[in-house]
């Protein structure tokens, strides 16, 4: 294996190399300080209060990661199919004590339905980005991007931004006529790369230890092959070679990490595929990742950070036994996986009875007593059903927030370009529900 | 007159102190590592293309025209650390181990060749973490062990598969050009084993074979003769098979248009040549141009492809570029002639 | 009065045979096409090559076929990306309308081959522009492969999220077994008790991924009115495009209703909300 230095080294050449050789690999974050001097663009700073932590990126690149404050940019795949996915996220964070708002004044990043049918296009989606950075910048909550795909669409899309353009007028002009304006975050940040600096913390409030638990690793492709060179690695993890996230959490947590030799392959999401094409997805899935995960590694679960990773993974494998491929391993996103950890409720928290492949094996060998929690859980739906009042991680939204994306007198960092809004009542910030 | 500096004892370096001396010039040869011979030396390599003769027939001559003449000063371990241009020639920092020492030079032959591409840089190769992914200097010391088994298990393999262009021809690890010898090495491992063990299976996955000018007798011979299999594609990544005993090479066979897996008990990675340690350090050191890729660049390369462009600094060998043997031979002797006339001068 | 109350559920507009048929991965256009086909093969041809992505994204090709090596479509179907490489580099207009036909539709969109590829190309951008252009023109493989969408298209342009919970109905996903929808049947109560148990207000819908509210979506709906995604649409469906307008144009009534109510809550407000009018 390589030491740190020489990763180092490997990367700075990667970067020197590549930039010398046609191969446009620019940094774009400086190009984009550049446009906001010419009053082209608003770039969304990362400010002391979000408590940023310094990652490295393939290129050796510093990549500041904000850890509070945070304007969850959720994903449609993870809420429509796997609600633990994003619930877990929330929880770690009222754990950690950290403040979010979590609205609905958001759009999905579109981009599952573009590189599934191609009915958008770069304009389109570039104005979308910035639709839901500007929402984010006047809410003064920085972006935390839930999905893989939207993480490297937004990549793609605020590249596009800054080099072209005129893409960038077109979207501004857009942008004005619903009252916003060109903003581009400081840094694009997935989710992961939140949990990857958070490990200390959370560690820290580990409540079932996990040494016995063999992980075994899917890496979103869109996190680590779409604009690669802003991809967070740590040479801690599989020497610098493969991408720091998730890898790094189930380590910190005291997990085995197997390797398998499939590891860089995708999961069979496909964007269209998992809808119209699914016997190729279940095919994919199974014998490409399942099967080298269990007969090689012997893995009791397998964790990914990505919606479409998680959905291919897990719906594929009930139809398997059909095929003769009866696993059924457990297919968590590392959220749900940390959570569990800390002691968060099975059902009602990583709401594992959304997955098909049952996590209750997984859950036993954590020493998780999923029996009673199941109970509680038969218990907490019937209390629903009979009209009792949901238990939440954040206050609820009021009535006016269905029709309006307003802004409960936050303070904004730019008056001048953004008007700040008058003073509103409570907001709808994180922290326990009371 | 001082004396000329040849930095550098491989291939190139060698010849160009033996012509200086045999000029009648004064020569202070500077080598880092503490033996003459370069990389040939360093890897032990086995036979050496085209003509098949062991490199110690082939480094041998060369050496000892070095190591027995009297107006050549050997300084082994010992590197140059600092220089400055003076009205003739240059004024140099040696320092080894335990001391430093200040000469003055009447001109300088940078002759720092090149290092072996890291393959473990090219991940997917698994090189690093499975030990029968190879690298060629390995399997040089392996041919000149006569030992070709599988380091996992010491057992004779029975297929080998040799992987052309690893570090080379890529923008994603930064290499964009080609390293000149991978195919005919490649290919002369191939036969060697062959030659040695026919019952034994040779693959060589290529995207061009260049094998130039006089060269492609062996590329051919290497079929016609000794039965070496040639698909034409890349192996995109090597895996473990199930059970862990095999790998499998994971490719696109180009000519039939099909994605392939096919299991091999030894893989071989034709690593390509990048810029030496000691030919960066010398760049920064003599203040010469390098390129993107990071070679000295001469001057004028087509028509004096050794002079630098810079009073009294001439270059030989890999240091500016890939390099086979016959080629840093005839470029040393070139560099000892034109830094002969300036230090005349 | 949940912005997606109501939203229908149907495919795009196909004939019975064609929704019969099942959509295949093998290359069509064996046969001879058309006048017309061959004068929009030519049409499509020249916007290929003048679309500006065409350059950044095609660099060159030594014929490696390391990007095919990691493509798992190439492992399932009549599909390789070093092929669809040397078509946008090299194809002349009747193999990129064959390329256009289905095999576009096998890229899985993994970037493998963007990440392999030694000559630096962008092989999944490339066909995602193939494919705009199909889909553009209205191409008919392309209304047979996106045939399934109708739904999840519906959702995208008017609330822009591409996945419901109530998406996951057990006849379409059968083969995700009995958890996939939170099961009712295992835990019997309904669908809405299960989402009602996600411990935050804003997912507790099953029509919609999130509860979107009805400015965002308005907005969403403006920005594909102006950059030509609607237009798009009506080349492929020009029935769907009309319903989504319709649905559009009630948003735009309950929105315009909802400022009257909330009035004096709104007062004295600036930014987004005051300026938006739909
Ligand atoms: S010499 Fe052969 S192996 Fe080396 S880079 Fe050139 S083509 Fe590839
Ligand atoms: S992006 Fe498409 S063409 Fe490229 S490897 Fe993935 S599936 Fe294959
Ligand atoms: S990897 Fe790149 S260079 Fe190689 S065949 Fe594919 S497109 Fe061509």
């Amino acid at each position: 294996m390589l030491s740190a230095n020489e990763i180092r080294k490997v990367v700075e050449e990667r970067n020197v190399h590549q930039r010398g050789t046609g191969k446009k690999v620019l940094d774009v974050r400086e190009e984009m300080y550049h446009l906001e001097e010419k009053g082209e663009l608003i770039v969304h700073r990362i400010r002391p209060e979000n408590r940023p932590v310094e990652l490295r990126t393939l290129f050796g690149w510093t990549k500041r990661i904000p850890t509070d404050r945070l304007w969850h940019h959720k994903s449609c795949g993870q809420c429509g199919n796997i609600p633990g996915y994003p619930s877990s996220l929330l929880w770690l964070m009222n754990e950690t004590g950290r403040t979010y708002l979590n609205e609905p004044h958001q759009t999905s990043c579109t981009a599952w339905n573009y590189h599934g049918t191609a009915t958008s296009n770069p304009v389109a989606l570039a104005a979308v980005a910035a639709r839901n950075f500007h929402r984010a910048y006047e809410t003064d909550h920085f972006p935390l991007i839930h999905c893989g795909t939207s993480y490297g669409d937004y990549k793609e899309m605020r590249k596009l931004l800054v080099e072209n353009a005129a893409v960038r007028t077109k979207v501004r002009e857009v942008l004005r006529k619903m009252g916003r304006d060109l903003v581009l975050p400081e840094e694009i940040v997935h989710y992961s790369e939140w949990v990857h600096a958070m490990r200390p913390e959370i560690v820290a409030r580990q409540k079932h230890p996990v040494h016995g638990v063999v992980t075994t690793v899917h890496e979103p492709c869109h996190y680590y092959k779409m604009v690669p060179e802003d991809a967070v690695y740590d040479d801690a993890v599989y020497a610098g070679q493969r991408p720091a996230v998730p890898s790094g959490i189930l380590l910190a947590l005291g997990a085995t990490v197997a390797d398998y030799s499939t590891w860089y392959d995708c999961c069979g999401f496909g964007f269209r595929h998992i809808l119209s094409e699914r016997e190729f997805s279940r095919s994919f899935a199974n014998l490409r990742k399942i099967r080298p995960m269990v007969e090689e590694a012997h893995s009791d679960v397998a964790i990914t950070s990505d919606t479409g990773c998680v959905t291919t993974l897990d719906k594929s494998q009930w139809i398997g036994k059909s095929h003769g491929l009866s696993y059924l391993l457990p297919v968590l996103s590392d959220v749900q996986f940390a959570a569990l950890s800390l002691g968060a409720h099975p059902y009602k928290i990583a709401q594992v009875h959304w997955h098909s492949a049952s996590a209750e094996g997984l859950l036993s060998k954590m020493g998780i007593d999923w029996r009673s929690a199941k109970a509680e859980f038969q218990e907490y739906l019937r209390a629903l059903k009979n009209g009792a009042a949901p238990e939440l991680l954040h206050p609820a939204h009021g009535e006016i927030e269905k029709f309006f994306a307003i802004n409960k007198g936050q303070v904004l960092p730019d008056p001048e370009v953004v008007p700040a809004l008058s003073a509103g009542s409570a907001t709808t910030e994180g922290g326990p529900a009371a | 007159m001082n004396p000329v500096l040849v930095l550098g004892g491989g291939p190139a370096g060698l010849s160009a102190a033996a012509e200086l001396a045999a000029l009648g010039a004064p020569t202070l040869l500077v080598e880092r590592e503490s033996y003459l011979g370069g990389n040939p030396q360093r890897w032990h390599y086995s036979l050496l293309a085209p003509d098949l003769r062991p490199a110690q027939e082939v480094m041998g001559p060369l050496l000892s025209r070095v190591e027995n003449h009297p107006s050549i000063e050997r300084r082994l371990s010992t590197s140059v650390v600092r220089a400055e241009l003076r009205p003739k020639g240059y004024q140099v920092v040696l320092k080894t181990q335990d001391s430093t020492e200040t000469r003055d030079v009447s001109a300088v032959v940078l002759a720092t060749g090149f290092d072996h591409f890291d393959s473990r840089r090219k991940y997917e190769y698994g090189y690093g973490r499975y030990p029968d992914v190879l690298d060629f200097k390995e399997v040089e010391q392996m041919l000149h062990e006569d030992r070709v088994v599988r380091p996992s298990d010491g057992k004779p393999p029975r297929r080998i598969a040799w992987i052309l262009c690893v570090g080379s021809r890529d923008v994603q690890v930064g290499n964009p050009w080609c390293c000149r010898m991978g195919c005919v090495v490649s290919i002369k491992q191939a036969v060697e084993v062959r030659q040695r063990h026919p019952e034994i299976d040779a693959y060589v996955y290529y995207m061009d074979i260049r094998t130039y000018g006089l060269w492609e007798d062996l590329y051919w011979k290497s079929m016609q003769e000794y039965g070496v299999k040639f698909v034409r594609g890349r192996i995109g990544a090597v895996t473990l098979a199930e059970g862990g005993s095999r790998l499998i090479a994971t490719g696109e066979d180009t000519i039939l248009s099909r994605p392939t897996e096919v299991p091999f008990d030894m893989i071989v990675l034709a690593s390509g040549m990048e810029p030496g340690t000691g030919t960066k350090e010398a760049a920064t050191l003599f203040g010469v141009p390098v390129g993107p890729e990071g070679f000295l660049t001469p001057r004028v390369s087509d028509l004096n492809p050794v002079d630098s462009g810079l009073p009294g600094l001439f270059f030989a060998g890999a240091a500016t570029g890939p390099k086979a043997i016959p080629d840093a031979v005839t470029e040393g002797m070139g560099a000892a002639l034109r830094a002969f006339q300036y230090a005349r001068l | 009065m949940s912005i997606v109350a109501h939203l229908p559920r149907r495919a795009l507009t196909l004939t019975e045979e064609e929704a019969a048929a099942p959509p295949t991965m093998e290359l069509a256009g064996r046969k001879r096409a058309t006048a017309e086909e061959r004068a929009l093969a030519t049409t499509i041809f020249g916007e290929f090559h003048a679309d500006s992505r065409h350059r950044e994204f095609v660099l060159g090709c030594l014929n490696c076929g390391e990007c095919t090596t990691g493509c798992p479509a190439a492992r399932f179907y009549d599909f390789s990306p070093r092929e669809m490489l040397q078509i946008a580099q090299n194809g002349d207009a009747t193999t990129l309308w064959d390329a256009m036909q289905e095999k576009i539709w096998a890229c899985c969109q993994c970037y493998t081959c963007n990440m392999r590829c030694r000559f630096g190309n962008d092989i999944a951008g490339i066909i995602s522009v193939m494919r705009e252009l199909s889909v553009r023109h209205g191409i008919e493989s392309t209304r047979r492969a996106l045939a399934p969408f109708g739904r999840s298209l519906t959702l995208l342009m008017t609330v822009g999220t591409q996945v419901s919970s109530d998406m996951i109905q057990p006849d379409f996903f059968r083969d995700w077994g009995p958890f996939a929808t939170g099961s009712d049947k295992v835990w019997q109560v309904s669908a809405d008790i299960m989402r009602k148990a996600i411990p935050s207000d804003v997912l507790q819908t099953t029509r919609s991924a999130w509860e979107v509210s009805v400015q965002t979506s308005l907005e969403l709906f403006r920005i594909y009115e102006e950059t030509g995604v609607l237009d798009m649409l009506r080349g492929l469906d020009p029935d769907l495009t009309e319903m989504l307008v319709d649905i559009i144009e009630e948003r735009r009534e309950e929105f315009a209703e909802a400022r009257e109510r909330f009035g004096e809550e709104l007062k004295g407000m600036q930014g987004p909300v005051a300026t938006f009018s739909g």
